[in-house]
């Protein structure tokens, strides 16, 4: 990075945060700090909902995905459209209806008080974990790579939103996620068109389609029934769909972003907005990653992409195994490479045996250079354990800063960082909001005035964000980074859906019943993550299934006075 | 809903939120379809 990019960098980041603060200066009514100016047209509500949940682990994560296993990531979010239907259908207008701060209050209108503290405690306890790992993710990559300190790299970000979050509330979110999605798009869309003009000129984008495809990167769907992959047709569309029901429909964090519409119809458009782009956009990302893996077979890739780490082990045991791996995976890269213009050659010639057989001398290089890379990464563990041995986070950035201009360097960075803000202040506001109605409010002031809940709005929003730069500052990550965050998602979601759907679904069922039943649900969804190796998405809808079938069960053993379904229809 | 909220969904060619919800299933049908094409095509 050079003064340029510093000045993209900064000038970008700090100068949205301020407009936002600036715009929405003055304070306001608690309606509209926890709301917003409730006149939010459909485009920025769907942006706003695409902004939160895309954080910058998904722009920096997911090529890293593509690039190690292809397309199948992408079945995770199949079942978000069905998920985002059944919300516009069916909650989207009994919030409205109910005219709710936040989607925990409908649980006590509809069951108690109790439920209601349940819902909105297992939001605050997942979301606070979560929003740790929205801090820290791009800070541990971003400050490995270009050498800041992780410290001030977390405190510099998260003080930033906590500035604008704290000041503008709900309104200052949005506006600022408006621009800052508008950024991410535009760096995305450079990168995208500069790997495919880095490509090599003879191999093209069709060409490179075909080696992807070659290397098996491009299986985006499996319709196997195996419980057991992480990533299948139906566990993406049955898991999924409950997740997604689950993230978009009961964290608040969502909640608020599409509750801020102008009318029930701007509100829905947005979901829908989302509804048909979600996969597209996921499934563009995770194709820069498998072109990225074609890329760094004609052009000499790093043995481990995490490459600070690297030369840091390197420098410290210089006579260590570190040269030699190197001088290995060139050896089998440059092996690989041939091949694969042997590969070239047929494929233009027509020759379909000659590919056939360039093909197979390219699988075996491949196995060759994996064998290198791997020996390599367990070499490096071995020798530095605080080192994680996945380094697929690394992959877009190092290709970031070997092959992007400088300038458009700094506005890849910038978008990193601006996905982590919008994600970052939207869970702030929600759990600021959260605490401010479903506690303070509720439990602790009852009849506080909106000013002083605005003010204390303010103080838990600006609280929770200390907590999340202390917790950030605090762990260390070994999985890949957006599969922790949906791991910590799918471990509460399915329980707190359960929840929601048996208010919706389950009228003659009441609050006691829920509450003990979405206890001992979320008690069986730990032991069975304890104790099981099947996929994660499928404990959304295990912990749902469980918390309604539990419900049921006992409601007639401890049921009294379920809240009439006529009052919520 | 609040009163007076419009039901209409103002989108030509899609004038009920049944429309809508119908659109974004074959929508999704689309793209899972594109997908195993790309992986058919280029297998």
């Amino acid at each position: 990075m050079n003064a340029l990019d510093y000045a993209v960098l900064l000038g970008t980041l700090v100068g949205i945060a301020a407009y936002g603060m600036w715009r929405t200066r003055g304070g306001g009514s608690l309606r509209s700090y926890l709301r917003g100016p409730d006149s939010t047209p459909w485009l920025v509500i769907g942006l706003s909902v695409m902004a939160t949940q895309a954080s910058a682990i998904t722009f920096i994560s997911t090529p890293g995905q593509g690039f190690e296993d292809g397309l199948g990531f992408v079945q995770n979010y199949f079942g978000a459209p069905f998920a985002l239907i059944v919300i516009s259908a069916l909650f989207l207008p009994l919030f409205r209806k109910l005219d709710v701060y936040t989607a925990y209050e409908f649980l006590g209108k509809r069951f108690d008080g109790k439920t209601r503290l349940l819902g909105a405690g297992l939001f605050l306890l997942q979301r606070g974990l979560g929003a740790g790992i929205t801090i820290y993710a791009p800070a541990i990559v971003l400050s490995t790579v270009f050498g800041w300190r992780l410290d001030l790299t977390i405190v510099a970000s998260g003080l930033l939103v906590i500035a604008y979050t704290v000041s503008g509330g709900s309104a200052a979110v949005t506006l600022t996620q408006k621009y800052q999605i508008g950024m991410i798009f535009v760096g995305m869309a450079a990168a995208f068109v500069v790997l495919i003009l880095r490509l090599p000129r003879d191999l093209g984008f069709s060409g490179a389609l075909a080696a992807a495809g070659g290397f098996h990167k491009l299986q985006a769907v499996d319709f196997s029934p195996d419980l057991h992959p992480r990533y299948t047709f139906w566990s993406g569309l049955l898991g999924g769909m409950f997740l997604a029901l689950s993230y978009f429909g009961t964290d608040q964090s969502q909640v608020q972003r599409y509750l801020s519409g102008q009318s029930l119809r701007e509100s829905r458009l947005g979901l829908m907005f989302n509804a048909v782009c979600k996969i597209p956009m996921q499934f563009l990302i995770l194709l820069l990653g498998a072109l990225l893996f074609v890329f760094y077979r004609f052009e000499p890739a790093p043995v481990f992409f995490n490459q600070s780490a690297w030369q840091r082990v390197e420098a410290r045991d210089p006579a260590g195994p570190w040269r030699g791996f190197e001088a290995d995976f060139a050896a089998a890269q440059a092996r690989e490479r041939a091949d694969l213009g042997g590969w070239l050659a047929a494929r233009r010639a027509g020759d379909a045996a000659a590919e056939r057989s360039a093909r197979a001398a390219v699988a075996a290089d491949e196995a060759r250079t994996a064998r290198v890379r791997e020996a390599a990464k367990a070499a490096l563990h071995a020798a530095d354990p605080h080192i994680s041995a996945n380094d697929a986070d690394y992959v877009f950035i190092d290709f970031i800063l070997a092959q992007l201009p400088h300038g458009l360097i700094g506005l890849l960075v910038a978008a990193f960082f601006a996905a982590a803000l919008s994600s970052k202040s939207a869970e702030l506001n929600a759990l600021g909001s959260t605490s401010a109605i479903d506690f303070y409010r509720h439990l602790f002031r009852a009849g506080s005035s909106d000013r002083m809940t605005v003010a204390a709005s303010k103080w838990l929003t600006a609280a929770w964000g200390l907590a999340a730069i202390g917790f950030a500052l605090s762990f260390r990550l070994a999985e890949n980074l957006i599969q922790a965050v949906n791991i910590i998602g799918s471990i509460f979601y399915g329980v707190v859906l359960g929840i929601f759907l048996a208010a919706f679904f389950l009228p003659r069922v009441g609050g006691t019943a829920v509450f003990w039943a979405a206890i001992a649900a979320q008690l069986l969804v730990f032991a069975l993550f304890a104790t099981l190796s099947i996929s994660y998405l499928w404990y959304n809808l295990i912990g749902c299934a469980a918390c309604l079938l539990l419900a049921l069960a006992l409601q007639p053993l401890v049921g009294r006075g379920a809240a009439p379904r006529a009052a919520l229809a | 809903m609040k009163p007076g909220e419009p039901e209409a969904t103002g989108l030509p060619g899609l004038r009920t939120w049944r429309r809508v919800y119908a659109f974004v299933a074959l929508t999704f049908i689309l793209w899972v379809a594109l997908m195993v094409g790309l992986a058919w095509r280029y297998r």
